[in-house]
């Protein structure tokens, strides 16, 4: 289960997300899980590994939007650099940058 | 202009508060959800994940949008096209829009596009979005409501108050050329409310409107509807104005040219140090010298209606020094009873003539429609009041008795609540009788407010004062008017006399209302008898009483006295 103690350990800015969830720890946590769950993850690395710089922008956007208003940073940082990538149609190992994403995210998925 | 939002909450009715709705358009859940969290306690919100639902609420429920939230990157549309598309329509382009993107290059497009303002991704906190959007909704209304006042309603051109304000900037920015003041107006547009309805009339006044705007904001020129069916035009001075005036008349009523008639005054390149209202003024006293005209409907302000202006002025800056200095003379023309052989003195009317220092005797039909016009009648037909019981008084006092003097009591004197004390007081503190004097009050004043006027009209018949109706004939009353209204005598229009005898036909009309005199009992008075012929016509017919230069014009005080004391030689 999400805590703020494992979003602080994870390296969330936990008080800059709780801060725009109107300061509701049970708001911000409830957000936080539903961003982490999102299917968009899975659907990055499918437009990465086919190579879909188009689709792989829109996704890398929308889950840096999210990851954003919640200051996931380490989530937030790896994601803006692989839109920028994708926005430029930049030649890169899109899969390994996706992987890493992945792994962050699998931190607060695994259970204590 | 600022409009105070407490709380995003909107006054519909007494004691009803309602949350202003916020129509928020964003995919993505997480960041749809905080806005909401942000924005809950103020505002009523419609949250929606695509550009397809934002569409199906802006198409039901524009009116009660206060502002849009956009996001730009949605699954189905690309948010700059929705905005697009909103500041198209008319129904959606007032509502203000704030874009959410966190894409520099998407901010200054959309600001090109019309939104209002955008907000970052990540969100600031709650406390400046909360800010932002209420700062935004209360500028957008304060926007709407400047149009609303702005703007006449029914046509869209400027309201008066605008009007003048762009027009003293046209001024301003354009000091070097010469302009022109125009007014506009239907003749009778009453009548054209009446027979065609006021749908139709609207229409008209739309036509008009958009004719004037056509017409003019080529030159830069500017319109306003001043009111009902008075258009100001402000523009470069054009020396003939006909094209302008036919093109406006065919726009308003098309082949239909008889029904609407319109006339224009114009104020041509007056200095422009002259304030901008009396130019208007100006060009609304020239607009009204061809009322009704069928031969004229362009009149250009000029230096006799400039001099008639400034002789007006002047009468009313002095009107007050004037009732100090006694310079209103009260005079006398006496009525005759007719039915004896040799006519008898009956009564008199007290006049009011202005002997001015400088200008001589001033014509009460000069002076009199000007107070009338701003009330200084009252004050003036006060003064006529207490300077006729004075006399009546000493008279009474020199010579046992007197002769009854009416005195006119204007259509404004009739709508004051303290007239019957005021009439009362006066004639008990000179004391007099009630029947030595006499009240004239016009048939128009009946016709205007006829309940109050009756309502009136009975307290003082019933104190004991003689009503007489004045200006009888001059067209306001109908039969069945006359018989039920409370007057005691009919006075007979002098306007009315000239023309019965100047057209022979008209004397059976004369004679009919002679006749409606005698049936409802009520004596009447011809007034303005000039000839024999007159008064023997009308003594043949009836008419129990006459006044008029035939026998005698207005009398100052002391030489009416006459007739009073050889009355009382005649009677002793």
């Amino acid at each position: 289960m999400l805590t703020v103690e494992k979003l602080r350990a994870f390296g969330a800015n936990v008080e800059e997300g709780l801060g725009r969830c109107i300061n509701n720890e049970q708001f911000y946590l409830r957000l936080a899980e539903k961003a982490i769950a999102d299917p968009g993850f899975e659907k990055l690395m499918e437009a990465a590994e086919k190579g879909d710089l188009e689709q792989g922008f829109a996704i890398s956007h929308a889950l840096k939007g999210v990851t954003a208003n919640l200051a996931l940073t380490p989530l937030y940082d790896p994601l803006c650099e692989i839109t920028e990538l994708f926005r430029n149609k930049a030649d890169a190992d899109y899969v390994s940058l996706v992987s890493a994403v992945l792994a962050k995210r699998g931190e607060l998925t695994k259970e204590n | 202009m600022n409009v105070e939002i407490p709380n995003g909450k909107m006054q519909t009715e007494p004691g009803a508060a309602r949350k202003r709705k916020i129509l928020i358009v964003e995919d993505e859940f997480v960041n749809r959800e905080i806005l909401v969290a942000m924005l809950d306690a103020e505002y009523e919100m419609i949250p929606v994940g695509s550009g397809a639902d934002a569409e199906a609420v802006l198409l039901r429920q524009a009116g009660e949008i206060s502002l849009v939230l956009l996001d730009l990157n949605l699954p189905d549309r690309h948010g700059l096209d929705i905005l697009r598309e909103m500041k198209e329509n008319p129904r959606t382009a007032k509502i203000p829009v704030i874009v959410l993107t966190s894409d520099k290059e998407a901010e200054v497009e959309s600001l090109n596009l019309g939104a209002i303002d955008f907000i970052p991704k990540p969100y600031p906190i709650p406390k400046v979005v909360q800010a932002r959007i209420r700062r935004t909704i209360e500028l957008s209304e304060g926007r709407d409501l400047i149009r609303e006042t702005e703007r006449d309603h029914l046509t869209g051109l400027y309201t008066r108050e605008y009007f003048y304000r762009y027009a003293e900037q046209y001024d301003v920015f354009n000091p070097d050329v010469p302009t022109d003041a125009l007014v506009l107006d239907v003749n009778h547009f009453q009548m054209v409310n009446e027979r065609f309805g006021k749908q139709y009339a609207d229409e008209v006044l739309i036509r008009i409107a958009g004719a004037v705007v056509s017409s003019v904001s080529a030159s830069g020129g500017i319109a306003c509807r001043r009111s009902a069916d008075t258009f100001l035009v402000y523009c470069p001075h054009l020396s003939d104005y006909r094209a302008f005036l036919d093109g406006i008349a065919t726009a308003a009523c098309g082949n239909d040219r008889g029904r609407i008639r319109l006339r224009l005054g114009v104020c041509a390149e007056t200095e422009k140090s002259v304030e901008m209202q009396t130019r208007f003024d100006r060009a609304k006293i020239a607009a009204d010298t061809v009322r009704g005209s069928f031969t004229e409907c362009i009149a250009f302000y000029d230096n006799a209606m400039h001099e008639k202006e400034i002789y007006a002025e002047r009468l009313l800056d002095e009107f007050r020094a004037a009732i100090d200095g006694k310079q209103f003379a009260v005079y006398f023309q006496p009525k005759f009873d007719v039915r004896p052989e040799t006519p008898v003195l009956c009564g008199a009317e007290a006049l009011v003539r202005w002997i001015h220092p400088e200008l001589g005797m001033i014509s009460p039909g000069v002076f009199i429609p000007l107070f009338e016009n701003n009330g200084l009648i009252r004050i003036l037909d006060r003064y006529v009041w207490r300077e006729t019981v004075r006399h009546i008084a000493e008279w009474k006092k020199k010579y046992g008795s007197t002769v009854p003097v009416s005195v006119n009591v204007s259509r404004i004197d009739m709508l004051d609540p303290d007239l019957v004390g005021t009439l009362r007081d006066l004639v008990t503190d000179g004391g007099l009788d009630y029947s030595d004097l006499h009240l004239e009050i016009t048939e128009s004043a009946y016709t205007e407010n006829a309940r109050q006027i009756i309502s009136t009209v009975n307290e003082l018949r019933k104190i004991g004062f003689v009503i007489e109706m004045d200006d009888f004939g001059s067209g306001y009353s109908s039969l069945n008017m006359i018989a039920t209204l409370p007057i005691d005598v009919l006075k007979l229009d002098m306007v009315f006399i000239r023309s019965v005898f100047r057209e022979n036909g008209n004397l059976r009309m004369l004679k009919v209302i002679v006749e409606i005199a005698e049936t409802l009992s009520v004596p009447m008075i011809a007034e303005g008898v000039e000839k024999a012929e007159q008064l023997n016509t009308l003594r043949e017919m009836g008419c129990a009483m006459v006044q008029g230069y035939y026998f005698s014009p207005p009398l100052p005080a002391a030489e009416f006295e006459k007739y009073v004391r050889e009355r009382k030689k005649e009677n002793a």
